[in-house]
């Protein structure tokens, strides 16, 4: 705390507030959900966005926009997983391989059903439901390590990302599954700059956010994760929460595998493989503490906007792909100088 | 303070707990008020804590009863202790620093919406925030912005939120587990007035601290623990910093 020689029991803020106003109440919320740290994200995002399209100027080209939303959409699910995982304190390293669990086991239940003349649709929803079945499997194996076995999630998760990784590959026996030029194809329709996949995944991306910002579910999740004893202390049920934190990832990843699917046509066991770190690359740059409680969703959106951004563009401009993780890794730092910028600023 | 008509809101008979062969408490009996500060000094070791996790519900005594606003009750958990009207804080559990006060003071106990939306967990954050404001200052806790995280405020305006909060949820008891432990000695003050602030308000609260000043200076009484037994419970003007001590130690009883 401040050692200036302050009144004890009262914290002064320049602009004494009244509960009588209302409207100053709601520009100080926006003042506070629009933290530094968003704002600069934000500016971030418009600068690389400029600077790629003043390097090509096809960027911003209706098509590549498509394209670019639709990268963000195959992105932002296991982000979001992978927020609610690190907000409640733990952390997830498995979603890349849930990944390629989820689409390779996702394509051969549509190859099956093809195959006994399911229609396109039908095959495709029964399959989004396998992905998302095995996504909820690997979240149960994660659950029942963290909260039964007491494993240290990062250990839990490690487990797991390894069994994914060589699961897949054994299902898929060495090959991709299918050929499913239908799906590939739809996949490529929409409507305006969306195409319907991106549609459903904003819808459940927004859904997730809400779910994290206004209801009980997610200020349990920030209180588990600023102190679990606090929460037991007030009654949550911990473990159950953590649990199903876990499975929500899981099912995240699963429908994501399902996403992949759809967009090469065929279940590859290496989809999805490492890209647990771009989940928590973007994580951390959309301003998630490592250390649970604190985040906000729209930073984490942010985070897959410019990871996504770089991503392609760096394409773009004809620079070497073998770049990216590089540049990624300039983000990763800013965004890290950033945080402990404002916490030193939070007086903690 | 205490008047022989009044019924206590919490008496203990002869309670005892042991664990394996160790007797942690022997016949530990005292009867508690509305509208009281009870000090609850001893030792390390001398079954303060076992005292206080048997009244919160963490452990069940192995004999003895436990009588809370005239009916007997038996604790399989804290949560029945909780619903009976006791609430504890712990040293080591407080308050979740990245959330706001408002939030804090609600923990657990969220209130949603109406309708749907409410059914459907969506919280009613504007109410909390304004009544959480509302319920501190009644125990003299002034925080202009409820909005503010935890993490924001001192030591001692923290444990003044924590014990508000619980004063906040019991209807009868609240059990307070080193509140100033680590406090300099200004935000002790601040602490200590939030307790008599409680107590004015018909609580009683057990005040358990090895800092023997703030407790003879806040609690209207006190009850010494030595070896799981009760050595002596008197007016806390019974009492001398020298005579506590001893009495604690059992130098000069």
């Amino acid at each position: 705390m401040p050692s200036k020689g302050s009144a004890v029991s009262t914290l002064e803020t320049p602009a004494a507030p009244s509960n009588e106003a209302p409207r100053a109440s709601t520009v100080r919320r926006l003042a506070t959900y629009t933290t530094n740290q968003q704002f600069i994200l934000f500016l971030v995002l418009v600068g690389v966005m400029i600077f790629f399209d003043l390097h090509n100027t096809r960027f911003f080209g209706t098509g590549e926009f498509t394209n670019l939303i639709f990268d963000f959409s195959s992105a932002v699910l296991i982000a979001v997983g992978e927020m609610y995982v690190i907000t409640s304190g733990g952390i997830d390293l498995s979603v890349g391989s849930t990944i390629a669990v989820s689409t390779v086991v996702g394509a051969y239940a549509i190859q099956y059903l093809q195959n006994h003349h399911w229609g396109e649709f039908p095959s495709l929803l029964v399959g989004t439901f396998a992905c998302a079945g095995v996504g909820a499997v690997v979240g149960i194996i994660n659950a029942l390590l963290i909260t039964k076995a007491r494993l240290v999630p990062f250990v839990a998760t490690l487990a797991t990302l390894s069994m994914g990784e060589g699961l897949a590959l054994v299902f898929a026996k060495g090959g991709t599954v299918g050929y499913d030029l239908a799906a590939q194809n739809w996949g490529a329709t929409g409507v305006w700059i969306f195409r319907w996949l991106t549609i459903i995944v904003l819808v459940i991306t927004l859904v997730t956010g809400l779910v994290l910002h206004v209801t009980r579910y997610g200020r349990y999740n920030f209180a588990i994760g600023s102190n679990p004893f606090a929460a037991r202390a007030a009654g949550i049920n911990v473990n159950r929460h953590i649990a199903s934190v876990y499975i929500l990832s899981g099912v995240l990843a699963g429908l994501t595998g399902m996403i992949w699917y759809i967009q090469t046509g065929g279940g590859a066991p290496q989809n999805g493989i490492g890209f647990e770190l771009e989940a928590i690359a973007a994580v951390v740059i959309g301003g998630v503490s490592l250390t649970g409680g604190v985040g906000r969703f729209s930073g984490v959106l942010l985070g897959v906007g410019i990871l996504t951004v770089v991503h392609d563009g760096l394409v773009f401009i004809n620079v070497a792909t073998t770049w990216n993780e590089v540049v990624v890794a300039g983000f990763i730092a800013l965004a890290a100088v950033l945080q402990s910028l404002s916490i030193g600023t939070r007086k903690r | 303070m205490t008047t022989t008509e009044r019924e206590p809101i919490l008496e203990l008979r002869n309670i005892s707990k042991s664990y394996g062969s160790v007797n942690a408490l022997t016949d530990v009996s005292f009867r508690a008020f509305a509208g009281e500060v009870i000090g609850l000094v001893g030792d390390n070791g001398a079954g303060k804590s076992s005292l206080i996790k048997t009244i919160s519900g963490v452990h069940q005594p192995d004999a003895g009863e436990m009588i809370v606003d005239g009916v007997v009750r038996h604790w399989k958990s804290p949560h029945d202790a909780m619903e009976a009207g006791i609430e504890t804080l712990y040293q080591d559990s407080g308050l979740a620093p990245d959330l706001t006060i408002g939030s804090n003071i609600f923990l657990g106990r969220e209130l949603t919406r109406k309708g749907p939306l409410g059914k459907m967990g969506f919280l009613d954050q504007r109410t909390m925030e304004r009544q959480a404001l509302e319920e501190l200052e009644k125990v003299g806790i002034t925080v202009p912005l409820s909005k503010r995280t935890v993490s924001q405020l001192s030591g001692g305006q923290r444990q003044a939120v924590a014990i508000g909060r619980a004063a906040m949820w019991a209807k009868h008891v609240i059990i307070l587990d080193e509140p100033t432990n680590h406090l300099g000695a200004r935000q002790s003050l601040e602490v200590l007035k939030v307790i008599r602030a409680a107590r004015d308000q018909g609580l009683c609260v057990l005040f358990i601290s090895h800092t023997l000043p703030h407790v003879l200076e806040v609690t209207d009484r006190i009850i010494v623990l030595r070896l799981g037994r009760v050595v002596k419970d008197s007016p806390t003007s019974d009492y001398t910093v020298e005579s506590l001590l001893g009495t604690i130690t059992g130098l000069n009883s």
